[in-house]
């Protein structure tokens, strides 16, 4: 998948905890997911629509996914209660939101996030098209956003 | 006067509400509504001074909300700040031609936010606060 289509939700999700989780974030080098089951427990995921379609799925541990709604909204969560998954789909959205300004291919739209958790699920990504994870790195722990996206002809 | 947070999210209601708190909001003042549908019902049965509205929400989405507002007379005015994650131009474009006065993208941090919603605080003189 071309960089162009990787950029835009690498640069939203820089911007998202940098600018509004003042939270300093690494990303690494991204590459081919290539066991689509490798997925941390809580996944987040929204739908591409549109011109062209694809999925992005941003995913953390248990223990990432509660810090990171707790300096979302100021308050401490112990266990993974319906406002800390609110909270996580509600970052995805943002992700995705953000990365359409740059995906200038596409006219493209949004579905509502979801929020899926455990250890062993499956997510029916778009079919024949690579999933690119990249990874990221914080202090509150790791974790990665995964993008499908068909590319324009 | 009435403000009327409109999101799907619990959490984002939650910050919205507390960003008009910190700025001395009284609780009475704000209205919470989780998607367009419940918003348009209760906009119906109380007179809305300003709504802070997103984009995706189920049954009826926030543009949607918006046009079906402004279609009603005692809406034709009232200031509707949408507050979304949906940042492409012809997202904008597309809000700003359904009647949306002021789009503000998402994330956006408390302090910013109150720059953009005080300024229709301010036009309605709100003597209560």
């Amino acid at each position: 998948m071309k960089a162009q289509y990787i950029n835009p939700f690498l640069n939203a999700t820089m911007g998202l905890f940098k600018d509004f989780l003042s939270l300093e974030v690494k990303s690494g080098k991204p590459a081919i997911l290539e066991n689509p089951k490798d997925l941390s427990e809580v996944s987040a995921l929204i739908g591409l629509a549109g011109e062209t379609t694809g999925a992005v799925v941003l995913s953390f541990s248990h223990d990432t996914a509660l810090k990171v709604v707790s300096l979302m909204t100021g308050t401490k969560y112990a266990f993974l209660g319906s406002e800390v998954l609110d909270g996580v789909g509600e970052l995805v959205n943002i992700i995705a939101g953000n990365a359409k300004k740059d995906l200038n291919d596409f006219r493209i739209s949004i579905s509502l996030p979801g929020v899926i958790t455990g250890n062993n699920y499956r997510i029916n990504w778009p079919k024949g098209v690579p999933i690119i994870t990249i990874p990221f790195q914080s202090s509150i722990g790791d974790f990665t956003v995964n993008v499908s996206l068909k590319e324009a002809v | 006067m009435k403000i009327m947070i409109v999101d799907d999210s619990e959490v984002m209601r939650r910050i919205h509400r507390n960003t008009l708190k910190e700025q001395n909001i009284p609780d009475e003042s704000m209205l919470e509504a989780a998607d367009g549908a419940e918003a348009l019902k209760m906009a119906i049965s109380e007179q809305i001074d300003l709504f802070l509205v997103d984009w995706n929400m189920p049954k009826l989405d926030g543009l949607a909300f918006v046009k079906k507002l402004r279609a009603m007379g005692s809406y034709s005015e009232t200031p509707i700040i949408m507050i979304t994650s949906e940042a492409a131009k012809y997202n904008v474009i597309e809000a700003i031609t359904a009647g949306v006065t002021n789009y503000v993208v998402k994330p956006i941090r408390g302090n910013v936010l109150w720059e953009k919603i005080s300024p229709y605080i301010g036009k309605k003189g709100w003597a209560a606060l």
